[in-house]
C-alpha cells in the first residue's frame, strides 16, 4: 500500500474541467462588483459535487494540475522577466514600463 | 511677557547614531558600529552597498547572538549543528531598518541572510562588520570581536549619513596565545584543528605577530558547515536517484542522513552553521565561556 | 496546597465582560502597540455572501462572532529601491501582523475569557488556503481588491500583509470601505491613454504575464483577469513549486552525468535554499506593486 495519489487516467480525463472551475484563473473576484458579474472559483467540494467525483480526488487533480499548469521553463522566463523589469524601473521609472503602450497608442492614432 | 519656548533642535546624525546604538544594545546586541557605504572597494562590483540601495551613505552593523558558554561545553557536536542560529541578530537588524525608516525617515535596507544568484552573498556581512569596527577577520575566516570573539552579524544599508566608526586599529586575530603557539610549533589552535594539508579547510602563516597568509578550502568547509543543508541534501538526492536498485534507493531516502538534511532545510534558521571546530578552540573571547 | 494558576498565562473563563466598544478599542490599541499598521473587525456573517461552506470563520471556530484583522508593511522602503529584484525575494519581513494577532488572541482569552485563535494562513491543499486573509481584510474595511493580482490595497499604505484572529467575543464592526482604492486617478488616466494601467503594463497577460482588466466610464474596475498559476511561477518562483518541477525532470533524466548537473544547478540550489528559508522568501515578485501609485507616498523617504 502506498500513499494516496490520483491515477493518471482519471487525472487526464478531469484535469481541464477541475482547473476551469477552480481558482487558477481568477476573473472578476472583486467584491464590489455586482453578484451577477462576479465569477468566484469553486471549492474542491463544489467542484466534486458538480463533476460527480469525491472531494479528495478533486483536490489531488487540482494540486497536480496547478503544478503542471506551466512547464518548468516558465520559471526561467519568470527570472528573466523580474530581473529586467526591476532594473528598468530603478533606472528609468514608470516610463520604462509604459513606453511601448504609449508608442503603440501614438502609432494607432497616426494610422487612424 | 515670557519669550516663546525655543523649537527643539533638529537631531544630528550623531544623535541618530547614538539612538540606534542604544536601541541595539538594549535589544541584546553585543556590539554595533557604522561603516562607510563607499568603503566596500574590496567587494566585487554588484555586491557593494550602493548596488543594493542607490545613494546609500552608511552601513549599520549589529553583532551578537553568540552560542552560549554552555553550548561550547557540550561534547555532542550535533547539538550546535541543530541549535546555533543567526535568526535573533537578523530579527534585530530588520527591527533597526524599520526604526530608521519609521522614526528617522531615511531609507534602510537590511542585507538579507539569504543568498543571491550563484550562491553569492548580496553584500558581505563579514566585510561590513570589519569596516564598521565590530571585529577583524581571523585566520580561520570568521570576523572576531576583540572581547567577545565569534558572533553573528547583521547589516543594514541606509541613506542616513551616520558618523563612521571605520575598521579597528588592532586585529583580534592572532591572539597572543596563538602567536606563542605559532612560534613554538608552527601552527595555531584553529589551523591545528582543521589543517588544509591534512584534509581540513584552513591554512596560513603568522609573521611578526600578524596574519601574513591565509588559505581556505571553501568547498570542504561547505561539507562541514552545511553538512545537512541544501548541499548535503543535493548530494543525498543524487545518490538516491543514481541508485538503480529499488530496495537500496529506499534505504538512502529513509536514511538518518537524508532525513537530517530535510529537517535542517526546513528549520534552516536554527541550523545554519553546522561546524564550529575552528571556533571552539579559538582563544579570542574564551574567558567569557568559563562559567560554573 | 495547590499551586494557583498564573493569571499571566492561563485562559480566564471568568474574565471581564466588556462592552463591544471597549473591547474593540482595547484590541485595536494592542494591535497598534504590537506593530500592526492597521486593524479592522468584521462580523462572521459577512463571509456568507462570498465564501462556500468549509471556508468560513465559524467552520474553523464554532461559535465565532468576530474576526479581528491586522495588517502590517512588508519590505522596507529602502528594499523597494533596490535595482536587484532578488533583494525583495529573500528580504524577510518582521511579520508584525502575525505577532500582533497572537498577542491579541492571547489577550482576548486571558482578559475576557472568550475563545480566540489565529486564523489559519498556510495552504493545506495545493494553492488553496483554508481561509482567505485578503477577503478578511476587505470585510474588515482595511482595503479593496485591485487589478494587481487581486491584491487588497489599503488607502494609506497600499500593499500590506494580513493576519486574522477568530473570536467568540462580540465586538464593534468596521464594515467595508465605501470608496474603492483601485484604480488610482493616475491609473485611470494611463488606462484612458494607452489601454493599460501601470500594473497591467508591468505584467501584461497579453504578453505572457498575469494581469488584465477594464475600467468603466466612471473610472471604476469593470472587469479583472488574473492568471494565478503564472503568478505563482513568479511570486513563488524558487521553493516548493520549482523543486517539484525540477525533481520530475531529474528523475526522468536517464543520463547520470546530466542528472548530476541538474541536481547541482543554481536553479535547484536556489529552490532548496528558498524552501529552507521560506519565511524569508514568502513573496518573490513585486513588479505589479512596484509600479502601483497607492501607498507610494509612505515609501518616499530621505
Amino acid at each position: 500500500m502506498s500513499f494516496f495519489f490520483v491515477d493518471p487516467e482519471t487525472y487526464e480525463k478531469y484535469k481541464d474541467a477541475v482547473l476551469a472551475e477552480s481558482q487558477s484563473i481568477q476573473v472578476n473576484y472583486v467584491e464590489h462588483l455586482p453578484p451577477d458579474k462576479r465569477k468566484p472559483g469553486l471549492s474542491d467540494k463544489q467542484i466534486a459535487d458538480k463533476l460527480g467525483l469525491d472531494e479528495r480526488t478533486v483536490r489531488e487533480i487540482r494540486c497536480v494540475g496547478e503544478r503542471e499548469f506551466y512547464a518548468i521553463d516558465e520559471y526561467e522566463r519568470a527570472a528573466a522577466f523580474k530581473e529586467a523589469q526591476c532594473r528598468a524601473y530603478a533606472e528609468q521609472g514608470l516610463s520604462a514600463i509604459t513606453k511601448k503602450y504609449v508608442d503603440r497608442a501614438r502609432a494607432a492614432k497616426k494610422g487612424a | 511677557m515670557s519669550a516663546p519656548a525655543a523649537e527643539p533642535a533638529e537631531p544630528t546624525a550623531a544623535d541618530f547614531k547614538r539612538q540606534l546604538i542604544d536601541l541595539a544594545l538594549k535589544s541584546g546586541a553585543l556590539t554595533a558600529g557604522v561603516a562607510d557605504a563607499a568603503a566596500f572597494t574590496a567587494a566585487p562590483e554588484g555586491h557593494r552597498p550602493t548596488d543594493l540601495l542607490p545613494k546609500a551613505k552608511a552601513v549599520f552593523v549589529v553583532g551578537g547572538a553568540q552560542p552560549r558558554a554552555a553550548d561550547w561545553q557540550s561534547p555532542m557536536s550535533s547539538f550546535m549543528e541543530a541549535s546555533s542560529t543567526a535568526d535573533r541578530i537578523n530579527a534585530l537588524g530588520l527591527r533597526m531598518a524599520n526604526h530608521i525608516e519609521r522614526q528617522f525617515g531615511y531609507y534602510a535596507l537590511m542585507v538579507p541572510a539569504g543568498i543571491d544568484r550563484g550562491g553569492q552573498p548580496f553584500v558581505s556581512v563579514a566585510l561590513a562588520a570589519e569596516l564598521a569596527g565590530c571585529g577583524t577577520k581571523s585566520i580561520a575566516g570568521p570576523v572576531l570581536h576583540p572581547e567577545h570573539g565569534f558572533m553573528y552579524y547583521s547589516a543594514l544599508i541606509t541613506t542616513l549619513n551616520l558618523p563612521v566608526d571605520g575598521p579597528l586599529d588592532e586585529p583580534a586575530c592572532p591572539a597572543p596565545q596563538c602567536v606563542e603557539m605559532w612560534e613554538a610549533e608552527g601552527t595555531t589552535p584553529c589551523l591545528a584543528t582543521c589543517p588544509i594539508d591534512q584534509g581540513g579547510c584552513l591554512g596560513g602563516r603568522i609573521e611578526d605577530g600578524k596574519i601574513a597568509e591565509t588559505r581556505y578550502d571553501r568547498a570542504r568547509c561547505t561539507t562541514r558547515a552545511q553538512t545537512y543543508w541544501a548541499p548535503g541534501f543535493q548530494k543525498a538526492l543524487g545518490a538516491a536517484l543514481d541508485e538503480k536498485d529499488a530496495a537500496k534507493r529506499q534505504m538512502i531516502i529513509n536514511s538518518s542522513g537524508f532525513t537530517r538534511t530535510l529537517w535542517s532545510m526546513t528549520y534552516s534558521s536554527v541550523s545554519q552553521s553546522q561546524c564550529f571546530e575552528c571556533m571552539r578552540v579559538c582563544p579570542v573571547g574564551h574567558e567569557r565561556r568559563e562559567l560554573r | 496546597m495547590d499551586a494557583k494558576a498564573n493569571p499571566e498565562t492561563e485562559p480566564n473563563p471568568a474574565g471581564a465582560h466588556p462592552s463591544p466598544e471597549d473591547a474593540t478599542a482595547a484590541i485595536k490599541a494592542l494591535a497598534s502597540k504590537m506593530g500592526g499598521d492597521v486593524c479592522g473587525i468584521a462580523h462572521v456573517r459577512d463571509w456568507d455572501e462570498f465564501v462556500p461552506e468549509g471556508y468560513r470563520p465559524d467552520d474553523i471556530l464554532p461559535g465565532c462572532e468576530s474576526v479581528v484583522v491586522i495588517g502590517a508593511r512588508g519590505p522596507t522602503a529602502g528594499a523597494w529601491r533596490c535595482p536587484d529584484n532578488r533583494i525583495m525575494e529573500v528580504n524577510g519581513y518582521d511579520f508584525a501582523n502575525d505577532r500582533a494577532v497572537h498577542v491579541v488572541a492571547d489577550f482576548i482569552e486571558r482578559t475576557y475569557g472568550f475563545y480566540a485563535m489565529q486564523a489559519p494562513s498556510l495552504p493545506t491543499g495545493g494553492h488553496q488556503p483554508p481561509f482567505s486573509m485578503m477577503l478578511a481584510a476587505v470585510l474588515a474595511g482595511l482595503g479593496t481588491r485591485s487589478f494587481a493580482a487581486n491584491i487588497v490595497l489599503n488607502p494609506k499604505f497600499g500593499l500590506l500583509y494580513y493576519s486574522a484572529a477568530f473570536t467568540t467575543l462580540p465586538l464593534s464592526y468596521d464594515g467595508r470601505l465605501e470608496q474603492n482604492v483601485c484604480p488610482h486617478k493616475m491609473c485611470v488616466a494611463t488606462y484612458r491613454a494607452v489601454g493599460k494601467t501601470p500594473c497591467m503594463a508591468a505584467c501584461d497577460a497579453d504578453d505572457g504575464g498575469c494581469l488584465d482588466g477594464t475600467i468603466d466610464a466612471n473610472g471604476e474596475i469593470e472587469s479583472v483577469y488574473y492568471d494565478r498559476e503564472r503568478c505563482s511561477t513568479r511570486s513563488m518562483q524558487f521553493g516548493i513549486n520549482s523543486f517539484q518541477n525540477a525533481l520530475n525532470e531529474m528523475i526522468a533524466e536517464d543520463d547520470d552525468d546530466t542528472r548530476r548537473m541538474m541536481i547541482n544547478s543554481d536553479f535547484v540550489s536556489r529552490s532548496c535554499g528558498a524552501m529552507g528559508y521560506f519565511k524569508d522568501s514568502v513573496a518573490q515578485c513585486f513588479e505589479c506593486m512596484r509600479v502601483c501609485p497607492i501607498g507610494r507616498e509612505e515609501r518616499k523617504l530621505k
